[in-house]
């Protein structure tokens, strides 16, 4: 038999591309091994320059957080033991990974902050920005609840991850999750994985990790304040905070009403203060 | 029972390595300038549409003055804009589509509404204009019409900063739109107050001074709402070490106790203090834009600390309506 390559993501992610399903990210943390090969593969896919940061000195964390030229980033976080009931108190006793990725979310912040209709909703249900409609107002960087989008300094305009677009549309898997060498990263349609990673929470608590849950799933954290689901979404076993991620966020296009609405009847209560007021010569 | 039913409520001083969990924009001085011309100019021409409505005569240096306040604001304000983006040759690219989630998007029509029926409006002044009546009727509607829009162009950059991810630009939605409306009307009042005392016109200098007195209260009363908000959503922890966390305090003092005793003094002294008044309306300017700049500073530094974006993106600060409020009490 031989492979079609119109649906290479069948053989390597065991799911078929389609226009007007949800794709997305499970990120299992709990199979992450740090080796950062997503993170490699997402930069040279998408061409992107490599930054000139030195060492952080904070960890074994040199990438630091995502940005215009770094759509994926692995976290390192390094515990120490200091609990009563420590085996080796002061020793390292636990290292947390996670890749960390654009959420996707749904609705998306980014997207309904946009002035400029450069960021859209593709027909994979992923969250895109349009190089050649963006005007660089900047708006879309302080909506995003999780610190992803940017501008770069270089071209004047806002990057994130496109959970690879044109790889979707080529059916083949995003870079990363296709480098992922332990299948932390799992690409695949929505719904599948949803249910793939509830199982995995289930085994896992069967197991005696009772601190495993999913963050970014339809009714959990992550997923709260109107924004329904976050289509790349995680398995995390610490307090969301220790990677870099709020507990619960909210959309931000829930504010517009109620600043706007006050501030006009505010305006309009002392416009009417000021009939009273404004006599002229009577 | 899975892991996060166990943890508390609210943040427990954890974060990774401290880094910031949030990003900022590149806006600086250009933007909070865009606000406060936005809000003067807007306010000014309400403020004397609504003197020329009750006295056309006495009112007529203020339109005057309102006129060229609201035609130079639109001028500086879409300068101010255009050169903050980052890619100013595409500043077009913001009429491609109307989105009514994004104030930026719908602010750019406010804006452009105001700008034109400025425009339109201060034909008005001109005698060749106004000797024939449906031109004089036409450009006196465009009053009208700077007046409402002004009034959207002074509040909308409230939901500007609200509908962000920012701790501190969104965690008092209520309490910003009325600080920005209030400051817009003190703000334009002030201006337009300013201007009748340089030209002899006392009487409705005082009057406006009337009008910037009372909103300057009513904006004491907007930052004190914003205050305590601040205060529950454990902002003013996050910012114990940062002169941020006097940001409210200092506005209450500039923009409400300086201007409001300044006023008093003039009326207790039975008029014989303009200096007073006009330091009143001089504090009432510079408070506005003090507070606008200082919220876009202090915000910026709120998106780096993790202390202040995890404290307010807490759950116990979600919304009453979302059912997920208290899922980790359960
Ligand atoms: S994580 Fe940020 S950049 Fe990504 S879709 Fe959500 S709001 Fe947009
Ligand atoms: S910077 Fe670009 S992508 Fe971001 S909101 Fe502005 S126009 Fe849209």
């Amino acid at each position: 038999m031989s492979l079609d390559m119109r649906h290479e993501a069948e053989s390597t992610a065991n799911t078929r591309i389609e226009p007007g399903r949800s794709y997305g990210f499970f990120t299992d943390t709990t199979l992450c091994i740090g080796c950062k090969a997503c993170e490699v593969a997402c930069k040279e896919w998408n061409q992107l320059p490599a930054e000139d940061d030195k060492l952080t000195g904070m960890s074994y964390d040199n990438t630091r957080d995502l940005s215009a030229t770094t759509w994926r980033h692995v976290a390192f976080v390094e515990q120490m033991d200091q609990g009563p009931d420590a085996v080796m108190p002061g020793l390292q006793s636990r290292w947390l990974m996670m890749s960390d990725v654009c959420k996707h979310c749904d609705p998306a912040p980014c997207l309904e902050a946009c002035p400029t209709g450069a960021i859209f909703r593709t027909e994979f249900d992923t969250v895109v920005v349009q190089q050649d409609i963006c005007n660089g107002c900047g708006y879309c960087v302080p909506a995003c609840p999780f610190g992803v989008v940017d501008l770069d300094e270089v071209d004047g305009k806002a990057h994130k991850c496109t959970l690879c677009y044109d790889r979707l549309k080529g059916g083949m898997e995003p870079a990363c999750s296709k480098a992922c060498p332990t299948d932390s990263i799992q690409f695949g349609a929505l719904d599948d994985l949803i249910q793939r990673a509830h199982d995995r929470v289930d085994a896992l608590h069967e197991g005696g990790r009772t601190d495993a849950y999913l963050y970014g799933a339809p009714d959990t954290p992550g997923a709260t304040g109107g924004i329904e689901k976050l289509n790349a979404f995680f398995l995390l076993v610490d307090r969301s905070e220790v990677y870099n991620l709020p507990l619960a966020p909210t959309r931000p296009a829930s504010r517009t009403a109620p600043a706007f609405g006050t501030g006009l009847a505010a305006f309009a209560g002392l416009a009417l203060a000021a009939v009273a007021l404004l006599k002229g010569r009577s | 029972m899975t892991r996060h039913d166990r943890q508390p409520d609210t943040w427990n001083g954890q974060s990774y390595y401290d880094q910031p969990p949030l990003k900022n924009p590149h806006w600086d001085w250009k933007v909070s300038g865009y606000i406060a011309v936005a809000a003067v100019s807007g306010a000014a021409q309400a403020l004397s549409w609504i003197g020329s409505l009750r006295d056309r005569a006495a009112f007529q240096g203020a339109r005057r003055n309102a006129s060229a306040i609201g035609l130079i604001g639109s001028v500086m304000g879409a300068a101010l804009l255009i050169a903050d983006l980052k890619t100013p040759q595409r500043f077009h690219n913001m009429l491609r589509i109307l989105r009514p989630t994004s104030p930026m998007s719908f602010g750019t029509y406010i804006f452009g509404l105001f700008g034109t029926s400025s425009a339109l409006a201060s034909l008005g002044e001109l005698p060749a204009v106004s000797r024939y009546r449906p031109l004089r009727w036409i450009t006196r509607l465009a009053h009208g019409g700077a007046a409402i829009s002004g009034a959207g162009v002074a509040t909308y950059t409230a939901a500007l900063m609200s509908a962000t991810s920012n701790p501190y630009w969104s965690s008092a939605p209520r309490a910003l739109g009325a600080q920005f409306a209030t400051s817009a009307i003190a703000s334009g009042a002030a201006a337009l107050a300013l201007l009748e005392r340089f030209s002899g016109r006392t009487r409705t200098a005082r009057q406006l001074e009337g009008v910037a007195a009372l909103a300057s209260a009513a904006h004491a009363g907007a930052t004190l709402c914003a205050k305590q908000r601040h205060q529950e959503v454990g902002l003013d922890e996050a910012l114990s070490d940062h002169p941020g966390r006097r940001l409210d305090a200092a506005d209450l003092l500039v923009a409400g106790a300086l201007p409001l005793a300044a006023y008093a003094v003039d009326r207790a002294t039975g008029g014989r203090s303009p200096t007073a008044a006009v330091v009143g309306s001089a504090a009432v300017l510079a408070g506005g834009w003090l507070m606008r700049h200082g919220i876009l500073n202090t915000g910026k530094e709120t998106a780096r600390r993790p202390a202040a974006a995890f404290r307010v993106a807490s759950p116990c600060n979600l919304p009453r309506t979302d059912k997920r409020r208290s899922w980790i009490r359960n």
